[in-house]
């Protein structure tokens, strides 16, 4: 029987989960535990054997559970505004309440926030500190607003002091060959998710598999098995049979809606097949250099939301392009102002529809439904 | 040369900018800051107007740039350490040298050395007067004060404490939030019988603590970088402990009796704040009142509310 990547997931699933308190059952972690942002250089976590967890993420879970709207209500009451990033919101109802599919995560020993994507997330970490009285670092990130040597040096020695303050709370050494490994890892599964991506343009893959499956890229990109489950998932999707040309291919530019069965509009969107998303492409950081130091700086400080708009535009008509898009889906995020503006100027017609990626009853679906006939239209 | 600047971390001694106080502009972007939307309103509209420089210290002023990067004016997207440290001080003096130099590229001029230390010295100044005005709220009228620090925000940067007027009686509060561009709110305040004698606002509590601080940096702009990134925090400076610490500390030694928390629509770095900072006050029994402006003109409406409160404290 040939090894499936589902195997591999679950087993992926299960050691990620294996501390949160629904399974935990009142045991402390064996190791230190981090709560991180999505682009935190988690290489250097994992090289120091520290745990990391992902609150943004468990967000998208709860979201994906049904459980969101309770939650969302129970932030408001902790005086956190609704206008606040949705996943924050949503989170802080978890750990408020206690309540969470999976239970809460383990507490943190320290927190790690990084502003490569958004100034929000530094923020939401300082009402996380408070609430658990431990140390907040914040990796600042420059990314294509400064000049690279400025930048570069700047970078490079935060990552050195990160590690020492680290390699403090974890009691480990670094061995600078295992976090060279780490990168190694990042650098094989940024390459087989691509493999995996590259199959939308010519195979049925349904969107809701790539926006679920990039989740091994958030928050195990540095594992040795996060390539392999990649892989695998890449032969089977090239058996699937060919997607159907005769729908128009739409380009999904934003988040996808957790709280959807499907991650995303399909009931507004007969007709359309989506043949490809920036999310999707998000965390493919690009490892160049010569050292690991110089490697971790490139991926990290220019991520794509880090980028200036004209780089940003560049590689987002890139992706259209290559993707063969006819038009474009391109979501006001309520909670992302940093997202909607990278695709100004992308060159195909769009139907743009507010969405909250986490709050489910923010959608008039009505009006995106009238949008996207309006879309129809204009493309014939 | 005519540069629009936005926000305190944008040093003044480098070139003449104007400092953004309000604009009513016709830029409504869904979800997104008012005041940033109405900053870039002015860019676009204003023909005065031939540069703009903006920090990337938070959502809405990191993408400030992808909306006027075809306006063919200057633009400089200011990238402000969201760390303090002697590192990031010295990283933010660098961004203050390549700001310099990409303003004499843009403009053809040459700036000394000499002229940002005059300058710095002109700044340094202002800021006394600010601050001597701030210790003596207690005679003054916020609202006339508050007028008179923001006509002292761009060149000759002249602050006369002898024309702010005097100011009556009224509970005392204290004031925190974003720049209090809609003026207006201050006088409702003082309308409602409330008193401002303490406040943290970048244009004026946190500008004050400038003039109390002694760098130890002998290079001009590591002098400037330590003097915007290590006086009194912006939210934006993830010191969220430090910023509730002194404010309850001041609030408390003025004998505040409450405080108007104003700030912008759609402001996270102030939202975020809010969450910890109310529950600080109320850990302290502080009153505090929430006052959202939808824009950097918005001043009005708040008058029900201030009186409310007002009865309250």
């Amino acid at each position: 029987m040939p090894d499936s990547y589902l195997v591999h997931v679950a087993g992926a699933m299960r050691s990620y989960y294996k501390d949160f308190s629904k399974y935990a059952k009142g045991r402390e972690p064996s190791q230190k535990v981090a709560w991180v942002t999505s682009f935190t250089p988690i290489e250097i976590l994992d090289a120091l054997d520290i745990e990391y967890i992902y609150p943004e993420s468990y967000a998208a879970v709860i979201a994906a559970s049904g459980l969101e709207q309770p939650l969302l209500e129970e932030s408001s009451r902790q005086f956190l505004s609704c206008d606040c990033c949705s996943y924050s919101c949503c989170f802080e109802g978890c750990v408020e309440t206690g309540k969470g599919p999976r239970g809460v995560p383990p507490k943190p020993d320290v927190l790690i926030a990084t502003n490569n994507q958004c100034n929000t997330l530094p923020g939401w970490w300082n009402i996380l500190a408070k609430r658990y009285n431990v140390p907040l670092i914040v990796l600042d990130y420059p990314g294509e607003f400064t000049e690279d040597p400025i930048a570069r040096a700047y970078v490079e020695k935060q990552h050195k002091d990160f590690v020492l303050k680290m390699e403090e709370l974890s009691g480990n050494k670094l061995d600078e060959n295992e976090l060279a490994k780490r990168v190694e890892n990042s650098i094989a599964s940024v390459a087989a998710w691509k493999r995996v991506a590259a199959c939308r343009k010519e195979r049925e893959v349904p969107p809701t598999l790539l926006f679920d499956n990039i989740n091994f890229l958030i928050t195990a990109r540095c594992k040795e098995e996060t390539s392999l489950i990649y892989n695998l998932m890449a032969d089977e999707i090239e058996t699937y049979p060919e997607c159907d040309k005769s729908l128009t291919p739409l380009f999904w530019i934003g988040y996808p809606l957790w709280y959807h069965k499907d991650r995303y509009l399909t009931e507004v969107m007969d007709g359309f097949r989506v043949c490809g998303s920036n999310y999707i492409t998000w965390w493919n950081l690009d490892y160049e250099g010569d050292t690991v130091w110089d490697k971790l700086f490139s991926a990290y400080n220019n991520t794509f939301l880090n980028l200036s708009q004209k780089t940003k535009t560049e590689r987002l008509s890139a992706l259209i392009a290559a993707s063969g898009a006819k038009c474009a889906v391109t979501c006001r995020n309520k909670s992302c102002k940093c997202d909607y503006v990278s695709a100004k100027n992308v060159g195909i017609p769009q139907a743009e529809l507010e969405v909250d990626m986490i709050d489910r009853e923010y959608l008039d679906v009505e009006r995106a439904g009238k949008l996207m006939s309006i879309l129809k239209e204009t493309i014939g | 040369m005519k540069i629009l600047s936005m926000s305190g971390f944008v040093p003044e001694q480098i070139c003449d900018t104007v400092r953004f106080t309000g604009f009513d502009g016709s830029e409504r972007l869904s979800h997104y800051c008012g005041y940033a939307a109405d900053f870039i309103a002015q860019v676009r509209e204003d023909d005065s107007i031939d540069g703009a420089v903006f920090p990337k210290s938070c959502d809405s002023s990191r993408s400030i740039g992808s909306y006027i990067d075809d306006t063919g004016k200057f633009i400089y997207s200011m990238p402000v350490p969201a760390v303090r440290n002697a590192d990031s001080v010295a990283y933010f003096a660098e961004i203050l040298k390549d700001y310099k130099s990409k303003i004499e590229k843009h403009y053809s001029v040459s700036i000394s050395e000499d002229e940002i230390k005059a300058r710095d010295a002109v700044i340094s100044a202002r800021n006394a007067k600010i601050a001597a005005a701030y210790g003596r709220l207690g005679g003054l009228s916020y609202a006339s004060y508050i007028r008179e620090v923001h006509a002292s925000l761009s060149a000759p940067y002249e602050f006369d404490e002898s024309r702010i007027e005097a100011g009556g009686s009224g509970k005392p509060v204290f004031l925190t939030g974003s720049f209090l561009s809609g003026v207006e709110l201050a006088d409702f305040i003082e309308k409602a019988g409330l008193k401002v004698i303490g406040d943290n606002t970048p244009e004026s509590g946190r500008l004050a603590s400038r003039a109390g601080f002694v760098s130890q940096e002998s290079d001009i702009y590591r002098k400037i970088a330590s003097e915007i990134l290590c006086t009194r925090p912006s939210p934006t400076q993830d010191l969220f402990d430090e910023t509730i610490k002194s404010d309850i500390e001041e609030i408390r030694k003025k004998g505040c009796r409450g405080v108007i928390y104003a700030t912008q629509k759609y402001c996270e770095p102030y939202d975020y704040l809010f969450s910890a900072y109310k529950k600080a006050l109320d850990e302290q029994g502080i009153p505090v009142l929430q006052v959202q402006m939808a824009d950097s003109t918005d001043g009005n409406g708040k008058a029900a509310a201030l009186e409310a409160f007002a009865d309250i404290i």
